[in-house]
């Protein structure tokens, strides 16, 4: 290139030099982060696969419930509102919780995250933008799967022992709850991958918070094991989708504020170090 | 939620949480924050309740504390591009924003007495330069020497543990939308492999708010326009050198700061960097070039900033720093020792090569061929040499190599010559 094309082609009229807004700044960050996350391939792929795989095993889960022999008498013995989510709970939750790790740890482990924050100095504003983003696709991915699931759940149920409707009591919570749970899941991915950057380790504590820790819960003898357990996501989130709680879970409302906490914490705790740490 | 039994208890409950919420909010529209940016708190005080108001109290909000006044809002005058290209005193003035700096004084990037330490090492130490318009500044040292760190840091990357790197007059940090105001290329293989080089620069673009257009523009102008939606995994090399400097000129900055971009180019590519260099400082910008090779910055840099062990060696103009090096004549003939003697009593200097050949210090190539011909020896060959830059930026680094192979390397004896 000579340097007279340069000058045809490297000084075009550029948008005169102001400072942007906050609200600018924030939906140019928004866009930034969108941008990236639906042009990985890799994401969309996973997302395909984890929603194919929950649907066909909520199908696979509700047959069994269907014909499971003197169901019908005891409609106690089976939970058909949890029971919607059975599947949901693992294959969706899993995966998307995997993917939202990787928002931050992949740009760690490339280098990426030195141009990120070169370009966006303000690395609460990257936090943010990437949680909102992350976050808001995982709302919007989890209340429609958990949607499907439900009606799905239900029409193959009708054959059997009858379905229920959404105005059936807790129904509707349970749905939009458990949609809720997805986002919640995948912000603390977001933010276990800004506070630890390695992908394996990232994703070992998101899955502990997101999974390990009720499992541990339950190792505990009685009654710790409800007494601590609740305030786990797993136990939140089934206080939130079950038509028949046991005893000792805290209340859909309580639930969900360990839904909001335990993701909260993360991206605070996220926030607190990427400020202060060099990149 | 009215079938609720806890209802009454939870229904003012819940006014007095809203309250507290909105009390956040009112405050958090006036106070300075830190951490987050103010939408960030208000997202987090409106849907985590009660722990995203007090979050933001302890965490968010900066609480006025004595002796740290609040630095004025940057009030940056509206430069124009054309303006800018215009003359460079002008993009000089794009860049500072702030009139800290007369239009006089054209120091665009300074670091000032920059020390940086991880741990036990020092990486960077008690470092000091400025970088002017107009010119090629080659950043040179040995690996391991500083240069990167001293980039990341220029770069508001890491923080320094003491001293100052400014551009414009201002911290990088304090920059709206850096890209307009500094390009930067720190490691060339640092993509997104699975992402498409397209959506690579888009994102990097709309992060400061730059058009899709400019994108197409900078991948044309760097030849990659055919491979735009290829993802950046499957780049050679070469290609992505020329996807970090498109990165680079996103914004058309006035300053570019670029790590090793040559690392690992084909000829072709070398050249090709060199000559946008080259094109681009005779535009007026300001440009700061690391790398570990001498004879590549010979032949681009105007002028040379050295350091090693994190400590300035020299910062020289290129021509200077070329003249200062040492120089002496080679002179080969069938009656060497004859010679020799000869000219030792001239008082010149006389080592021995390797072919028979005589290197000769202290007596230009003239004088030595005179005195050849005035007692009758035959001269084969007679030349004078500069010793090239590469032996001299050896020489100047070679005490402050902190990797190096053991002491059979050639430059073992002039890192000895130095002491």
């Amino acid at each position: 290139m000579t340097p007279a094309q340069l000058q045809a082609a490297g000084r075009p009229a550029l948008p005169q030099q102001t400072v942007p807004s906050r609200l600018v700044r924030a939906r140019d960050a928004l866009a930034s982060e969108w941008t990236k996350l639906r042009s990985l391939r890799s994401n969309r792929l996973t997302l395909a696969i984890a929603v194919v795989v929950t649907l066909v095993l909520t199908a696979v889960v509700a047959e069994t419930f269907a014909s499971a022999p003197g169901a019908g008498n005891h409609p106690a013995s089976i939970d058909r509102l949890a029971g919607s989510f059975l599947a949901y709970a693992e294959y969706t939750v899993l995966p998307v919780t995997v993917l939202s790790v990787l928002v931050f740890t992949s740009e760690y482990a490339s280098g990426l995250i030195r141009t990120t924050f070169s370009a966006v100095p303000r690395r609460g504003t990257v936090l943010a933008a990437k949680a909102a983003v992350t976050g808001a696709a995982a709302l919007v991915v989890g209340e429609v799967l958990a949607f499907a699931c439900f009606f799905l759940t239900q029409a193959i149920l009708s054959g059997g022992h009858g379905g229920l409707s959404l105005a059936h009591p807790g129904a509707l919570r349970a749905v939009l709850a458990a949609g809720f749970t997805l986002a919640a899941c995948a912000l603390v991915g977001v933010g276990a991958g800004a506070v630890i950057r390695h992908t394996a380790g990232a994703i070992a504590a998101a899955v502990t918070v997101v999974y390990l820790l009720a499992v541990l819960c339950l190792a505990l003898p009685a009654p710790w094991n409800i007494r601590l357990g609740r305030f786990t996501l797993p136990y939140a989130a089934y206080a939130e989708v079950t038509g028949h709680p046991p005893a000792g879970l805290l209340s859909p409302w309580l639930s969900l504020l360990v839904l909001i906490g335990w993701p909260a914490a993360a991206l605070l705790a996220a926030a607190a170090v990427l400020t202060r740490r060099d990149v | 939620m009215t079938h609720h039994p806890g209802g009454a208890v939870l229904l003012p409950l819940l006014a007095v949480a809203a309250a507290f919420v909105v009390g956040c909010l009112v405050d958090l529209s006036r106070a300075r924050v830190r951490n987050l940016p103010k939408w960030g708190w208000a997202v987090i005080i409106c849907i985590t309740i009660p722990w995203g108001g007090l979050a933001y109290l302890i965490l968010g909000r900066e609480w006025a504390r004595p002796g740290l006044s609040a630095p004025p809002p940057p009030t940056v005058p509206g430069v124009t591009a054309s303006a800018a290209s215009a003359a460079s005193a002008a993009s000089v003035t794009s860049v500072t924003s702030v009139p800290r700096r007369a239009v006089t004084d054209p120091v665009v990037i300074e670091v000032d007495r920059l020390t940086k330490r991880f741990g036990s090492v020092t990486a960077v130490d008690d470092l000091s330069f400025a970088v002017r318009p107009g010119t090629v500044t080659g950043f040179l040292g040995p690996n391991g020497a500083g240069k990167s760190t001293t980039l990341r840091v220029i770069l508001g990357l890491d923080a320094p543990s003491s001293g100052t790197a400014l551009v414009g007059g201002r911290r990088y940090q304090e920059f709206a939308r850096p890209l307009h105001e500094v390009g930067s290329l720190l490691d060339a293989t640092a993509l997104p492999a699975g992402r498409a080089a397209w959506f690579h620069l888009l994102a990097l673009a709309q992060s400061n708010g730059i058009g899709k257009r400019r994108v197409m523009e900078v991948l044309e102008l760097t030849g990659l326009e055919t491979v735009a939606d290829r993802r950046t995994g499957e780049f050679s090399l070469g290609m992505k050198q020329r996807l970090g400097i498109a990165a680079a000129l996103l914004a058309d900055p006035p300053v570019l700061l670029l790590d090793e971009p040559v690392n690992g180019l084909d000829p072709e590519g070398i050249r090709w960097i060199r000559q946008l260099l080259r094109a681009m400082a005779a535009d007026g910008r300001t440009i700061l070039v690391s790398s570990h090779l001498m004879s590549e910055m010979a032949q681009t840099a105007d002028h040379l900033i050295i350091i090693g062990r994190g400590r300035l060696l020299a910062d020289t103009s290129t021509a200077d720093f070329v003249s200062g090096t040492g120089q002496d004549v080679r002179v080969l003939s069938p009656r060497a020792g004859e010679l020799a003697s000869l000219l030792i009593a001239g008082g010149a200097a006389v080592t021995p090569e390797y072919d028979g050949g005589l290197a000769v210090t202290g007596m230009d190539a003239a004088a030595v061929g005179d005195l050849a011909v005035k007692y009758g020896i035959a001269v084969h060959e007679l030349m004078a040499r500069h010793a090239s830059l590469e032996e001299a930026y050896l020489a100047l680094t070679g005490v402050s190599t902190d990797y190096r192979a053991g002491s059979s390397l050639p430059d073992a004896p002039t890192a000895a010559a130095v002491r």
